[in-house]
């Protein structure tokens, strides 16, 4: 039954970021007095020999995870990071064609999928146009509070405010349904994300992430993402469920001419 | 009567159908471990088709075995957007085009890779994102 949760949320997701879209494809509007800084534009996550872990994680070492967590964090069973597995449950991508895949990675882990991501301004608003899946993350930067009225979500309320060039983005509201990052560390609805995004030159973009989760650790951890501006880039399509071309690769993958 | 439990019957069908064709559509997106990944294979022969699909490209060709026997292989490429920063196009591969691809071969023997480097009438092609 699985499967069916997910047209209802992506008709959801669709319905949410419709008329956002709207807005971000009218002409720009004129930078308000007092502008803010500006981090537009299409970013992908930097690698290094150092950060390989950016791969599956925020950080080399293990979180200090709670007993909650630890139960949690044995019985998944990741496609990446050093327990990468053949027969992985990993919810975005699985490594088996028996396990269903596909759902949305969530927050923070969205930014590990190896896909860039946009950031377009307009005022009183980031917006982050994902190019996995085609997620979209809207950081208001009005003044407002956190709505909550929408309960538990996979990417959280988020509400940022300008500390001097950084831009300070507070989440909440996550449902318990992803993984943190594609190593399998869990957390649970009192899930808080603390992150300082900040463009260190025109070309770099840092994000120092904090993830806060009594339940599932037993203090405070991140670790920082640097993005590299890709300026000839445009966020195209990438639709992880389009996957009926894969129909018959896998049947003759799986069965071979003996 | 009976002809509305035939009726019903044959939704129920339909709906069970429906469930396991969008578990096996949504199934699909897996990671490299169907691989083996220690070693590599190389094949070459003239394409047969090419997909340039979300979320995995894929590539068609036959290849001429010792006794003369064409035998079908495919291989596995990242996405189109991947391939699209690196200079593909949807028709950068055509039909009877000689392609010789080396990669991983699946882990059950099957006639499949996932491609790890590609080249089409002689010229090697970037996998790789440019700026």
């Amino acid at each position: 039954m699985r499967p069916y949760f997910i047209a209802p949320l992506f008709a959801l997701v669709a319905g949410i970021a419709l008329p956002s879209l709207t807005f971000a494809q009218a002409p720009p509007p004129a930078k308000p007095a007092g502008s803010t800084p500006d981090l537009s534009g299409v970013w992908n996550v930097k690698g290094s020999p150092a950060t390989r872990y950016l791969s599956w994680g925020f950080m080399k070492e293990e979180p200090p995870m709670t007993p909650w967590a630890e139960e949690k964090f044995k019985a998944t069973k990741p496609s990446f990071g050093p327990r990468a597995v053949e027969d992985s449950n990993d919810p975005v991508n699985p490594t088996t064609v028996s396990a269903v895949g596909c759902f949305p990675p969530g927050m923070p882990r969205l930014y590990l999928q190896p896909f860039p991501m946009e950031i377009i301004q307009v005022p009183g608003r980031v917006i982050m146009l994902f190019e996995f899946s085609h997620f979209i993350r809207q950081i208001y930067t009005d003044g407002r509070k956190h709505n909550t009225d929408l309960g538990p979500t996979w990417l959280g309320d988020a509400i940022g405010h300008w500390d001097g060039d950084t831009l300070v983005v507070d989440t909440i509201g996550f449902n318990d349904k992803t993984w943190l990052d594609r190593a399998g560390h869990p957390h649970s609805t009192d899930l808080h994300l603390v992150e300082r995004i900040r463009r260190v030159d025109e070309k770099t973009l840092t994000d120092d992430i904090t993830i806060e989760d009594p339940k599932a650790y037993t203090k405070p951890w991140g670790g920082q993402i640097t993005f590299q501006l890709r300026p000839t880039w445009n966020i195209t399509e990438m639709v992880c469920e389009d996957n009926v071309n894969f129909d018959q690769f896998l049947k003759n993958e799986a069965n071979p001419k003996k | 009567m009976p002809s509305n439990i035939a009726r019903n019957a044959a939704k129920l069908i339909a709906v069970a159908a429906g469930m396991l064709l969008a578990s096996v559509s949504l199934s699909a997106h897996h990671g490299q471990a169907g691989y083996n990944t220690t070693e590599t294979v190389t094949v070459s022969g003239s394409l047969t088709d090419f997909q340039f699909v979300n979320p995995h490209s894929i590539v068609s060709i036959g290849v001429k075995d010792d006794k003369g026997e064409t035998q079908a292989w495919q291989g596995e490429l990242t996405s189109p957007n991947h391939l699209i920063r690196a200079g593909w196009t949807a028709t950068t591969l055509k039909a009877g085009d000689q392609v010789t691809m080396t990669g991983y071969r699946a882990k059950t023997g099957a006639n499949s890779m996932w491609i790890t480097k590609i080249s089409v009438n002689g010229e090697d092609l970037r996998m790789g994102a440019g700026n």
